[in-house]
């Protein structure tokens, strides 16, 4: 049986948890120059977009919003991840959470910048995104405050500072360990990020107020957030948008997403970085009894929002409806409801078949799953307005695909990086204490 | 001047803080250093903080001024609107809510700073100790007078070793 890792002395977990700090591989090489490749491409279909215009993708009337909203509610979903878990899990002192919860933040700031830059490649002429910065015009006009696009821009700045912040402090100590074996900009780099942190008792007792109210206060945030991005759509009197449960859908979406995320992102970190001893089955068993939680509370609210439109029988929302369940957009919809509800209640449900393979199985089918039904969300009600006549169909462009695909490959550089540069595991957090060891 | 004890024990350092302070020092002149965070029972090593107050301070600030910013930019362009309301407070509830917990949140980043003493100006003349894994060093600060009683003290109390730092 493998050794709890709060029972190793500390010189070996801060030898294995630094260690992936020092040296490339050449998997590492690889996976670098994949993502760089994937990501290049995208910029290259991003700057053909800003050259030919916004007629280079599948947009247009009735379905202006097509994939580029789509991966900005899906990005925003993931990055519930690290705030959610990582937040509930520290407030209520779980210590099983301690491996896991760095690598959730990290995913929260990747995910919220790679979503953020969404909006900004929707507006067509990117460069006068500064438009959306409360400044007045010419005319001394300032923003309609009252304006969604408005709420969503204070509603990510907020989050962004505050999910930084929250990856950030519990980082110093590690950070200010670093700075003091290293090479030359290394010591440099962690040096000043660790701000000259001594470990004085004033320092961790200021440390652990300081993330004490960061996570109540970023569960505030994050629930709002999504809440706000719901309301994009619920304020819109359009059909199967014009919802009051959409608030909720939406955040239980997120979170649902969310854990589906860190349990893919916990497994190849597990595998690449040889985390075996720190990432246990243990983890996972917890992570999947979570996602599966989420997997029935999302069935539900599936539930309750279709079979309120379907018995209200209201011809507009029935198109939409039958749109979503019976005709072009069926296959997407369905496939919705057996990634995210039927593989995750099989896969973990029963548990003699949930272990770490199936769990990492189930969250990349949720992901998938959670990316359609964004798609199912946003599309159908757009393809299917009041006007019967203006009815159209969706089909996204290689210039849409690419830059898609280039936001999975931003997420993956990211980490890549990040692996590298910090400790994906709380080193400090990971001493052992009195009450663990007795 | 300085005395720095280094300590294999929690409760060794705890007996350490008892008779320190028993003996006339402050909780102020007492800093521990160490590779995990420390708890103590109340009243021994106390460092009062005022974070959540200036959590709510900051919130209440960055709500208002945001409220503030929002009412008076819709009302400095006289727009025709039909008698409907110029600034709406639920309409742009969205906007001060999230200021106010940017408020919150910048507060208590800046706090921590502040209260932590990382970007506080320190005093350059207290010596920082070096803690080696598994140890605990408590840095003294006191009167050439307070410090031969200082260092039995800890001694006593079973500091592995006591140094002398910053004697004029």
């Amino acid at each position: 049986m493998a050794t709890a890792p709060e029972l190793l002395p500390y010189s070996r977990i801060r030898q294995d948890l630094f260690r992936p700090l020092a040296g490339i591989s050449r998997n590492y090489l690889l996976a670098t120059l994949a993502a760089l490749t994937v990501g290049a491409a995208g910029l290259l279909a991003w700057g053909y977009q800003l050259h030919r215009g916004m007629g280079v993708t599948g947009l247009q009337r009735p379905v202006f919003w097509g994939l580029y909203i789509v991966d900005f509610v899906f990005w925003i979903g993931i990055s519930h991840a690290g705030t959610l878990i990582s937040a509930i899990l520290r407030l209520t002192d779980a210590t099983w959470r301690k491996p896991i919860t760095r690598a959730a933040e990290a995913i929260t700031v990747f995910a919220l910048a790679i979503g953020a830059m969404f909006p900004i490649i929707h507006l067509g002429r990117a460069w006068l995104f500064y438009w959306l910065l409360p400044y007045p015009n010419a005319r001394m006009i300032w923003p309609n405050f009252r304006s969604p696009l408005l709420w969503d821009l204070t509603a990510i700045v907020t989050y962004m500072t505050g999910s930084t912040i929250y990856l950030y402090l519990p980082m110093i100590p590690d950070m200010a360990q670093l700075a003091e074996h290293n090479t030359r900009w290394r010591r440099v780099l962690y040096g000043a990020l660790s701000l000259g942190w001594t470990g004085s008792d004033r320092e961790w007792l200021a440390l652990g107020r300081a993330i004490k109210l960061m996570a109540c206060l970023i569960l505030a945030v994050a629930v709002s957030v999504h809440t706000v991005v719901a309301w994009d759509f619920s304020m819109a009197l359009a059909p199967m948008w014009h919802s009051t449960i959409f608030g909720p859908y939406f955040v239980a979406g997120a979170i649902f997403s969310g854990i589906a995320a860190l349990v893919v992102v916990m497994a190849a970190l597990r595998k690449v970085l040889h985390l075996e001893l720190y990432l246990t089955r243990r983890h996972f068993n917890n992570l999947a009894k979570l996602l599966l939680l989420m997997s029935l509370l999302w069935f539900y609210f599936t539930m309750a929002e279709n079979l309120t439109v379907w018995y209200g029988n209201e011809p507009k929302e029935m198109a939409v409806f039958g749109a979503r369940t019976r005709a072009h957009y069926a296959p997407y919809f369905w496939a919705t409801v057996i990634l995210n509800f039927v593989v995750p209640l099989v896969l973990l449900g029963v548990r003699r078949l949930r272990t770490i393979a199936t769990a990492t199985m189930a969250s990349v089918c949720v992901l998938v799953g959670m990316w359609l039904e964004r798609f199912v969300i946003v599309v159908p009600t757009l393809a299917n307005p009041r006007l019967a006549a203006a009815a159209s169909l969706y089909t996204p462009t290689w210039v849409e695909v690419a830059i898609t695909a280039a936001t999975f490959a931003a997420m993956g550089m990211m980490y890549l990086v990040f692996s590298k540069l910090f400790p994906i595991i709380a080193v400090w957090e990971f001493k052992p204490h009195e009450q663990e060891e007795a | 001047m300085y005395l720095i004890g280094e300590f294999r024990e929690k409760d060794a350092v705890r007996s350490a803080i008892q008779m320190l302070r028993a003996g006339g020092l402050s909780c102020a002149d007492l800093d521990l250093f160490s590779e995990e965070p420390a708890e103590f029972p109340p009243g021994l090593l106390d460092r009062p903080s005022r974070m959540s107050l200036v959590a709510v301070a900051g919130a209440i600030l960055f709500g208002l001024l945001s409220t503030a910013f929002v009412y008076w930019t819709q009302h400095n362009y006289r727009l025709v609107t039909g008698g409907m309301p110029v600034f709406s407070f639920w309409a742009t509830g969205v906007i001060t809510y999230e200021m106010t917990m940017l408020g919150a949140i910048v507060a208590v980043f800046g706090w921590f700073l502040w209260e932590s003493g990382l970007i506080r100006r320190r005093d350059k003349s207290a010596p920082v100790p070096q803690v080696r894994p598994g140890s605990m060093a408590l840095r003294v600060r006191c009167h050439a007078e307070q410090a031969a009683r200082a260092s039995e003290a800890m001694s006593r109390a079973g500091a592995i070793g006591v140094a002398r730092r910053g004697e004029s």
